[in-house]
């Protein structure tokens, strides 16, 4: 039988909450948000595949290969071809052409990649992080020209850094451009404050890199057999470090995500672990973050770095994992969604402004969430975003 | 406490803010003006949120003429339309 192409498109309720001031939350206002906002659908035009939220930017991906953008653009990371912010949801007309299969938001500068496997970047370029040679910023769409004859498969952009997965000769390859000065390009060379040209990261030759995530002065990468490898800023307490660490070898790891002082990490069985979340949930609190800032002074071991089960979770699995700059989410095996950290700006859509150290449950409209088919979570720097996809009827 | 140490020469000049800055984890960013750096303050607060950051620089680099302190400031590209 015979359906039409919008009775075929699977349903979906986008829902945003958190710091809004740049338009980011697409709710046409600009203001914090304490609680879940659902967004109207006819906003995104077709089903979104895939969002990345930068420092106060988002881009979704449609399914189809279109992009939207909207939220800061000031640096001109929206693509727009202005400097403009924008609170709702715009095509980005440069790629119109082009089918794009996957996006990544910084602080202030974005990157797209295309099935034909060309890479192109936009917006605040003044440490290299668009990989152009220069540091300009863009405020349209601009091909890397060093990357011309190769196929570029990832992109993942940190606060003034850029990682990309290359297809190579034999196997993946990783590269790194931008701001180099704590170790996050993974490059060999010393003192380096940036590279405006990609470079080829060290070390990672033989790993079969499927992942790559980019986050404040944070990298790291998760192999084809569950390793992941961690470079750049050190985690509280620990110092940097400009080479591609294995930071886990014995537990096989399905997810990984970035903030900009700590890291959440989720294991094949559907278990979560965080790095360097000393300060999580405590960063408004200041009597409790300049005791463990002696804490940590005094560690013994400088550069090991600490990996704790997130508490409060016993039992329960754990299906996705997403971090803010200084916030954390997850989406549990019933399509209950968790959120802590700091939340000073709702955040944590716990209709509050505190900090939490334990993941606490989001109220979202009750409904059967068995009628979902995807339930996913994505963190910006201050705000967060639920995609929950139903099923066509 | 201090949400972070940053070295002056890791934040950024920005001419409409008149003021050097360097990311909040809010979105928005930590600022302090030349004149603060002057008279030795060492502290930059975010507009939008409680948090502040420790600014690590030397003030003698700031007590001078103001043709010395141009130097110091990181030239700031502005965006190129490409149409």
């Amino acid at each position: 039988m015979e359906t039409t192409k919008e009775e075929e498109e699977e349903k979906q309720e986008v829902w945003s909450w958190g710091a809004g001031t740049d338009g980011q939350l697409a709710t046409g206002r600009i203001q914090d948000e304490h609680l879940p906002q659902l967004l109207p659908c006819s906003l995104f035009q077709h089903p979104i595949s895939n969002l990345s939220c930068g420092g106060a930017h988002v881009i979704a991906l449609l399914q189809g290969g279109k992009v939207l953008t909207w939220g800061r653009g000031t640096s001109g990371q929206l693509g727009h071809g202005d400097l403009l912010s924008c609170s709702l949801p715009k095509p980005v007309e440069f790629l119109q052409d082009f089918v794009v299969t996957c996006v990544s938001a910084g602080w202030n500068h974005s990157g797209f990649v295309s099935d034909k496997g060309c890479l192109f970047t936009c917006g605040d370029g003044s440490f290299g992080q668009l990989g152009h040679g220069d540091l300009k910023s863009q405020c349209t769409p601009l091909i890397v020209s060093s990357f011309a004859s190769r196929h570029v498969k990832k992109i993942a952009c940190g606060m003034r850094h850029t990682l990309a997965l290359l297809e190579g000769p034999s196997g993946d390859q990783v590269y790194g451009f931008g701001s180099a000065k704590r170790g996050q390009l993974g490059i060999p060379y010393e003192n380096v404050r940036y590279m405006s040209t990609p470079q080829c990261t060290r070390g990672l030759e033989d790993s079969n890199i499927v992942r790559i995530s980019a986050n404040g002065d944070h990298t790291a990468a998760l192999s084809t057999d569950g390793h992941m490898y961690i470079w750049g800023r050190g985690f509280t307490g620990t110092s940097d470090i400009s080479y591609p660490q294995c930071a886990i070898s014995s537990t096989s790891l399905s997810q990984m995500a970035l903030g900009w002082h700590h890291a959440l990490v989720l294991t094949g069985n559907g278990e979560v672990f965080m790095f360097g979340g000393t300060r999580h949930g405590v960063l408004s609190d200041h009597q409790k973050t300049s005791m463990l800032k002696k804490a940590t002074r005094n560690a013994e071991e400088p550069n090991k770095i600490i990996m704790e089960r997130v508490p409060g979770l016993d039992g329960v699995k754990i299906l996705q994992v997403a971090a803010g700059a200084e916030h954390s989410a997850l989406v549990k095996e019933d399509g209950a969604i968790m959120t802590w950290g700091w939340g000073e700006h709702g955040q944590l859509g716990l209709g509050s402004t505190f900090d939490q150290t334990t993941p606490q449950f989001v109220s979202l409209n009750q409904r059967d969430s068995g009628q979902y088919t995807s339930i996913r979570v994505y963190c910006g720097s201050g705000f967060t975003y639920v995609i929950r996809t139903a099923s066509p009827c | 406490m201090s949400y972070d140490d940053v070295e002056i020469e890791d934040m950024e000049w920005n001419a409409e803010l008149e003021a050097y800055t360097y990311p909040c984890p809010c979105g928005d960013l930590f600022q302090i003006t030349k004149e603060d750096l002057k008279l030795g303050e060492e502290i930059a607060r975010c507009p939008s949120c409680s948090l502040f950051i420790t600014v690590i620089y030397n003030m003698e680099d700031f007590a001078g003429d103001n043709d010395r302190n141009k130097n110091l400031e990181p030239t700031k590209q502005q965006p190129v339309a490409v149409a």
